[in-house]
């Protein structure tokens, strides 16, 4: 009897043994964020129809037509240094009514959001830390730069020019 | 020790004398040579012209196999018009009735030297113009391809410095890859010495006046100046990263001057007072009277020009003449524009004028409204051109070479502007042409 009860007592004490010592490992788990890359692996020049189609889109939130595309791009070929066609173009778009861009008093409501916006409107990209930190700065030492100034200088970027 | 002092300082003083300047253009040294003058401007007189309806003046005669000769290009070239079945000019009681006035007192070919027959070996029109901007025959070169070796433009800007406003090259048209000519794909050269295109009859056409004229006026400090430094924080930013676009390398102030002179040609438009020809119901003399614009502007060394009309010679030979004609009026007009209108270039320009290739010796049976046979370019009749050069330092009335005699080659034309604004052996030294002559060393 004895005998038996000791033999419960040693599978008692093997169970614990065995089951009881199991150390619990550590996980270490990171939340999923969303972000693109830092140039987003942009290598393909756009052909001179893509930029104005998508310059225009991006500006207008509506498709150019076919006819007018045509008729802009034979505007922008027809001038050698295509810095300065795209400039004249740009600031064409810029005269209409219908361009749709933020007015300046909400750009400088919020300078973080605007800009961070602005990046992935153009750029279809995060803003890093070190752009934010000088467009922050410029935008506070400028206090004239319009909306309108900013949407200018990424549409002419040489960064737009690229997917 | 004074002796040593005094070779040291020596070696210094002539080191420092003899240390080559090396110029924004990369280039160590100025041009070599003399200029025989500052401002060349180069017409080529392109579409394909038949050295017969031309040089040979033998107007209807030779085409048409009608009894009728004459000289049509009457401010080029001297010879009297002729007098039966006139269809070149303009509109009166019928079709091209009435021929354009003469605009110059004295033919070019009075004021200058003219090579009558000159070899052109590429028959197309994009590989011809290519060969007489290049020097070089681009015979691997493919269609709506860069120039694969450099343009007479990059020539003149890498290797004397010259500004981007300070070449130029005016097209009658977008079409044809003409506006691929502004500058070559040569790894030692390229965009950033290019020349500034422009086709003005498609800046300031309908498509122009519907997109570009209505551009915004941007304060240059208050505005341009913050909108440039934002653009080039994010270019530099991609710079790291990305690849570079090419840039012919205009400086703020010469984007500046371009759009001011754009803006300006709208209201020179409006207000009907563009430098046009007294006849400018063609393309390509609206073109000529752009051309004379931007050399008001601009005062460039090097202009060329490209006129096109003539092609239409494929489906319509009395629109032909009337094309060649009418570039011919549009040559006298530019001519007579810049010894009277701009100072600057006056007495100081040279001019030459030459098509990229000739056209067939048969016709190719497409028949116009006057029942006048088209003209292709594929046979060896086509490889017949002309060259007129008229300036300071050039041979007055001197005509070389006949129809039984050729002399010179289209690819010289590229080392001729070269020996007039100075920098030929530069040029030459490049290794880079065809040929080494310019028209000069064949008189």
């Amino acid at each position: 009897m004895n005998m038996h009860i000791f033999r419960k007592f040693i599978f008692l004490i093997s169970f614990l043994l065995i089951f009881a010592c199991n150390k619990e490992e550590p996980v270490y788990e990171l939340n999923q964020i969303n972000s693109s890359s830092y140039n987003a692996n942009k290598n393909k020049l756009k052909s001179t129809m893509q930029y104005i189609s998508i310059l225009y889109a991006n500006l207008f939130q509506t498709a150019l037509s076919s006819n007018e595309l045509v008729e802009i791009t034979n505007c922008i070929e027809s001038i050698g240094d295509k810095e300065v066609a795209h400039e004249i173009v740009l600031s064409s778009f810029m005269n209409s009514q219908q361009v749709l861009i933020p007015s300046d008093s909400l750009m400088r409501s919020d300078l973080n959001h605007f800009i961070e916006e602005t990046y992935k409107r153009f750029y279809v990209r995060d803003i890093t830390e070190a752009e934010r930190k000088f467009f922050i700065d410029f935008f506070e030492s400028n206090p004239n730069v319009s909306s309108e100034m900013v949407y200018m200088a990424f549409a002419l970027s040489n960064e737009y020019q690229f997917y | 020790m004074k002796r040593r002092k005094f070779i040291k300082k020596s070696l210094i003083g002539g080191a420092a004398i003899t240390m080559p300047f090396v110029l924004p253009s990369g280039r160590l040294f100025a041009s070599s040579g003399n200029r025989m003058a500052d401002h060349v401007v180069f017409v080529a007189f392109a579409g394909g012209v038949r050295q017969q309806e031309s040089v040979l003046q033998r107007y209807l005669d030779d085409s048409q196999a009608y009894p009728s000769a004459g000289n049509i290009m009457y401010n080029i070239l001297d010879g009297a018009p002729p007098t039966d079945k006139i269809v070149y000019g303009t509109t009166n009681y019928v079709n091209g009735d009435t021929p354009i006035p003469k605009m110059l007192s004295q033919t070019l070919q009075q004021q200058g030297t003219f090579f009558k027959e000159v070899n052109a070996s590429v028959v197309g029109h994009y590989a011809g113009v290519n060969t007489l901007l290049t020097g070089n025959y681009m015979f691997t070169q493919g269609l709506r391809n860069k120039p694969l070796t450099p343009t007479i433009f990059e020539y003149l800007r890498r290797l004397t410095g010259e500004k981007a406003t300070k070449t130029w090259f005016i097209g009658n048209g977008i079409g044809n890859s003409i506006p691929l000519l502004d500058y070559s794909t040569h790894s030692d050269y390229g965009a950033q010495y290019g020349a500034n295109f422009l086709a003005p009859i498609v800046t300031f056409g309908n498509s122009g006046d519907k997109h570009l004229k209505n551009a915004k006026v941007y304060h240059p400090e208050e505005e341009l100046d913050p909108m440039y430094k934002m653009k080039y924080f994010l270019d530099n930013v991609w710079y790291s990263q990305g690849s570079a676009l090419p840039n012919i390398g205009n400086t703020e102030e010469e984007k500046l001057e371009i759009k001011q002179f754009v803006r300006d040609m709208f209201q020179k438009k409006d207000n009907g007072s563009i430098a046009f020809p007294p006849i400018s119901d063609s393309g390509d003399l609206q073109t000529i009277g752009y051309a004379c614009e931007v050399l008001k502007r601009f005062k460039p060394t090097l202009t060329v020009i490209y006129l096109s009309n003539v092609d239409g010679c494929h489906g319509n030979f009395s629109s032909y003449l009337r094309s060649l004609h009418r570039a011919d009026h549009g040559v006298g007009h530019l001519w007579d524009f810049i010894q009277n209108q701009v100072p600057e270039m006056s007495g100081n320009t040279t001019m030459i004028v030459a098509p990229e290739h000739g056209r067939n010796d048969d016709p190719n049976g497409i028949k116009d409204a006057n029942a006048f046979y088209g003209y292709d370019h594929s046979d060896s009749n086509s490889q017949r051109i002309f060259n007129m050069m008229v300036g300071p330092g050039i041979d007055s009335n001197l005509s070389i070479g006949n129809e039984n005699n050729k002399v010179g080659d289209i690819v010289n034309i590229a080392p001729t502007i070269a020996e007039i604004l100075g920098f030929k052996n530069d040029i030459v030294n490049t290794g880079l042409l065809a040929s080494n002559q310019s028209f000069f060393d064949l008189i």
